[in-house]
């Protein structure tokens, strides 16, 4: 876990590295790294590397980093877990390579020597790294293939830069802070900024599952080495199993995650919540050994006694499997006070991650360095109403939406006549312009704002050159490359390539790290995916989906547990939002758009982040 | 799989430019310079130039540089183009040397299937060009832009890749070492008759089209300069069609006998300039690169130039002169009378040398081979 930064002067022209600017970034980063800070910088002062530390693998010095090879030919900065490190390692040994520290970066430095860019493909875990071969004058990126950990770089055509935050390349100093419209649009067409857009024209993000070469002559292209498309659409030629197979193979392939995920010489606690989901992951931690288990809930006064509160439910799960649990109370107070700490951590605007800060604080308070999170289940097993919605919209609208003129004159019809206000949801006046495709239903069902929208709270020139470069159905549409041909396969792809890629991960990573806490999720996970979609990809009946996680633990999940419907993890936010103080120069109530009574909260608190933000 | 460099076949490039040998201008000298460098690289390219105007007889060109005759109508160039595609050939790259004939250029490198270079200079690739331009733009393979400047704002209009547009900066050899400027000092006060004087220097043409130069915003921060430094004399070199407009500037400011237009001067009289000067001064806001801030800080002079286009690369990011807001007379009054008072160390601007560019040159041209 930690954070990344580097300066490559790559370009003869450029000015050497400013050692400075390399700091200023790095230390920027602190709380994602409180344990340790390193800096290296090249004798040609053409190259620098820095790091961030939270020790958690290798406690001792042997871990810190930037780390050499013991030639000093490669030199890498690392953030992340590589969970398959102990096989690894014995393979290389094998090999005959000797190591020289108990961490799992040194592997990186080996299977780079011997592999070149395509070590990545070995790799099963979390990550973002960066790689300098010395002799060669060349840095090697690669970030994980799902994205939990984040990178993002600048280039100006002299000078490389990369970081594993936005903001920490900020405060750099030498990088100019122009917006980027694309990153405003995205904000408000999905909630997050979509990458590889970030808020700032500077800044582009690593694209997750990609790998990048910069050498003397400055980038190469970007190098895609996963796709979860491509896993999906390999898994629908696999033949189909029989039921009792299928649960067997998912069975071993969950727990096999999970003692993977499990790796760590610190104590890994859990998140738990009332789903199945967290609920599954307890139980096979317990399955994979782990004897003493931390559990943490987060609950709200406001829900008290709802059924919106998760507290009873998980603390039948913890005892259920025996865990030392902590139910957590949030107050509004206690939203309010630490609201422009969330502001300022938050490194990318988005409409969540409130909840996880919340937990995430906790854990850290009960002394945690790592938590588990169930984050992922509902991409992988079809929990989301958008399995059935997005499938459903695309037959019945597939033919109205061709009709030309048709859906665009409808939602013309719907956004200026009295029936905008009888919608019950305003996006609904784009669903016969949207709805007849994956990418266009998938927009209703996700977006925040529809294009169409975005003038009631952006300037007319923003919304045109942001749409221009985001094209927000044609970057749907691109994440199903190669296309499934399953509607479970689709909208599990766009649902792990967009939602969850840019807000859930990105929420984990910044609130996560922002208490220096490491969040791993065991449902995230290539390996996993890779045993899992030829048994998902053919769609079985969804509720099923879901059975196969509960019943993966030796003790299945509780059948309370089970039995409950989904609720979504829900936060008072909303209410909390109408005192809270945003520190921005303008709320929402200025925007006739989203003052009028029915406006869904969300639209609120994107108005309210994006304008304390900027 | 690459081949050893030995083994990979000689790349042939056809290369549509405006102008290059033959003629004059910072465009033909950049092209001069690039075609130059891959001719003449460990692994040379062949190539056929074929130019808009100049007549390249009597010119130096190596022995893998064939220029056709220059075409200037746009027909008559079109045709000549495609007729060289087919005639010359077979080729592995295009090179189009400027924006406005990458339409052309993208036509004729989809015809022979191969990777298209476009080269991109300065104000021409600034704002977002008709849709055409923009069409064949977004085709090319690899685009070269002569400062980071430039290509910043390529990338605000384009459809490409970042990775694509980089940055091969103007090349500069100092013609004469600054160490020789003391001993030549005197003498050169002397003959311009500037004996006495702190000298302000600008080297540009005074075209009224392009007033972007910035010498009214000096003319403007003279009182301010004079308060403090009673000799300041400004010096502009060079002549043009705004020349007269500035003379009234200089005359309403009430500086008119501190600003003394030199007109259009030769190789040697300009040399006498730079040695006789204190600070050169251009607070431009439209350069692409700038290659006369090289030369004076290469003549041993302190430059002050605008922060917000090519002339930011020019200097380094202020590395190797001053930086300031072009706009703001003040700003660059104050930057005149710093240089006046407080004596600069002289700086290197070596790294814009010919031997880095050609490097750099050549091994763009040949990740387009191993990218095709």
């Amino acid at each position: 876990m930690c954070g990344i930064a580097g300066i490559f002067a790559y370009h003869y022209a450029a000015n050497p590295v400013d050692a400075g600017e390399l700091q200023r970034t790095r230390d920027h980063m602190a709380a994602r790294g409180p344990d340790g800070a390193g800096l290296w910088i090249g004798e040609d002062r053409r190259i620098g590397l820095a790091h961030r530390r939270l020790s958690i693998i290798d406690l001792s010095a042997g871990g810190a980093q930037p780390m050499f090879s013991a030639d000093g030919r490669l030199a890498v900065t690392f953030n992340g877990e590589i969970y398959n490190y102990p096989a690894l390692r014995a393979d290389l040994e094998r090999a005959g390579r000797t190591f020289l520290t108990q961490s799992d970066t040194e592997v990186l430095l080996h299977l780079y020597d011997l592999h070149g860019p395509d070590m990545v493909r070995r790799l099963r875990g979390m990550f973002a790294f960066a790689i300098f071969d010395q002799r060669a004058n060349q840095l090697f990126l690669a970030r994980d293939p799902y994205g939990i950990k984040p990178l993002y770089y600048a280039d100006n055509g002299w000078t490389f830069r990369f970081a594993s935050q936005v903001k920490a390349l900020i405060a750099g100093g030498a990088i100019s802070g122009e917006p980027d419209a694309a990153g405003q649009v995205g904000f408000y067409v999905f909630g997050s900024v979509p990458e590889p857009f970030t808020t700032h024209r500077a800044v582009s993000a690593l694209e997750a599952g990609h790998t990048l070469i910069v050498d003397r002559l400055g980038m190469r292209a970007q190098v895609r080495y996963h796709s979860i498309a491509a896993a999906y659409e390999a898994a629908e030629a696999a033949p189909r199993l029989a039921a009792h197979e299928a649960e067997e193979k998912s069975r071993a392939a969950l727990l096999d995650s999970v003692r993977h995920h499990l790796l760590a010489d610190v104590p890994v606690g859990a998140f738990l919540s009332s789903g199945v989901d967290s609920g599954s992951l307890v139980g096979l931690m317990r399955d994979a050994g782990q004897n003493d288990i931390e559990t943490v809930t987060l609950s709200f006064r406001e829900f008290e006694g709802d059924h919106h509160d998760e507290a009873p439910l998980a603390a039948e799960v913890a005892r259920h499997y025996g865990t030392r649990h902590t139910t957590r109370r949030v107050s509004e107070a206690e939203f309010t006070a630490d609201l422009p700490a969330i502001l300022t951590a938050m490194d990318q605007p988005t409409i969540d991650g409130i909840n996880t800060w919340f937990v995430a604080k906790a854990a850290r308070e009960l002394g945690l360095k790592v938590a588990i999170s169930g984050l992922g289940g509902d991409e992988l097993f079809g929990g989301y109403p958008s399995f059935s919605f997005v499938p459903q919209a695309v037959r019945r609208l597939q033919w109205p939406s061709r009709v030309p003129f048709l859906g665009r004159g409808l939602r013309h019809v719907a956004q200026l006549t009295p029936i905008a206000r009888r919608l019950p949801n305003p996006k609904m006046a784009g669903l016969v312009e949207l709805g007849g495709t994956y990418a266009g239903a998938y927009l209703l069902r996700r977006g925040l704002f529809l294009p169409g929208e975005l003038k009631a709270v952006l300037p007319d020139d923003i919304v045109a050159e942001g749409l221009r470069r985001l094209a927000p159905v044609a970057h749907i549409e691109g994440q199903l490359m190669p296309q499934p041909r399953q509607p479970f396969a689709r909208v599990a792809t766009l649902e792990a390539s967009l939602y969850m890629r840019n807000q859930l991960l990105r929420d984990a990573d910044w609130a996560g790290m922002a208490h220096s806490l490491e969040i791993r999720v065991p449902l995230v996970d290539s390996v996993l995916l890779d045993a899992m979609a030829p048994i998902t990809a053919s769609g079985p009946p969804l509720q099923h989906g879901k059975a196969l996680l509960a019943m993966a633990p030796r003790r299945p999940v509780p059948q309370a547990v089970r039995a409950r419907a989904k609720t979504g993890f829900v936060t008072p936010v909303g209410r909390w939002l109408e005192g809270a103080n945003l520190m921005s120069r303008r709320r929402f109530t200025d925007v006739a758009a989203l003052s009028r009574p029915d406006t869904p909260w969300a639209r609120r608190w994107a108005f309210s982040v994006a304008s304390a933000s900027a | 799989m690459t081949l050893p460099l030995t083994q990979q076949p000689r790349q042939r490039i056809l290369a549509l430019v405006t102008d290059a040998f033959g003629s004059h201008g910072g465009i033909a000298r950049y092209n001069r310079d690039l075609i130059a460098a891959l001719a003449g690289a460990e692994h040379a390219a062949d190539i056929v130039v074929l130019p808009r105007i100049g007549d390249s007889a009597g010119s130096q060109i190596g022995e893998r540089v064939t220029q056709l005759a220059a075409r200037r109508g746009r027909l008559a160039y079109a045709r000549a183009a495609w007729q060289a595609s087919r005639r010359h050939g077979p080729f592995d790259v295009v090179f189009c040397g400027h924006l406005y004939m990458v339409p052309l250029a993208a036509v004729i490198a989809r015809r022979l299937g191969v990777p298209l270079w476009l080269q991109v200079h300065g104000i021409e690739a600034w704002a977002a060009p008709g849709r055409l331009v923009r069409w064949a733009a977004d085709r090319a393979s690899l685009v070269t832009s002569v400062s980071r400047a430039t290509r910043a704002r390529m990338l605000s209009w384009s459809g490409l890749d970042d990775w694509r547009i980089k940055v091969l900066p103007n090349t500069f050899d100092a013609a004469f070492s600054a160490v020789a400027r003391e001993p030549h000092r005197k003498k050169a006060v002397g003959r311009l008759d500037l004996t006495g004087r702190d000298v302000i220097l600008t080297v540009a043409r005074l075209s009224a089209g392009e007033r972007y130069k910035g010498h009214d915003r000096v003319i403007a921060a003279l009182p301010r300069v004079i308060a403090r430094c009673p000799a300041a004399t400004y010096v502009i070199v060079g002549d043009g069609d705004d020349r007269s407009r500035l003379e009234a500037l200089a005359g309403e400011a009430g500086v008119a006998d501190r600003v003394c237009f030199a007109g259009q001067v030769g190789v040697d009289e300009l040399s006498d300039f730079y040695r006789a000067a204190d600070v050169f001064v251009m607070p431009s806001t439209g350069e692409g690169f700038g290659i006369v801030y090289l030369e004076a800080a290469a003549a041993g002079l302190p430059v002050i130039a605008g922060n917000c286009d090519g002339s930011v690369d020019a200097l380094a990011d202020g590395v190797l002169g001053t930086l300031v807001d072009p706009l703001d007379t003040a700003a660059i009054g104050d930057a005149i009378i710093d240089a006046l008072e407080v004596r600069k160390p002289r700086v290197d601007v070596g790294r814009f040398a010919t031997a880095h560019f050609a490097r750099h040159a050549a091994g763009l041209a040949r990740s387009l081979g191993q990218a095709a």
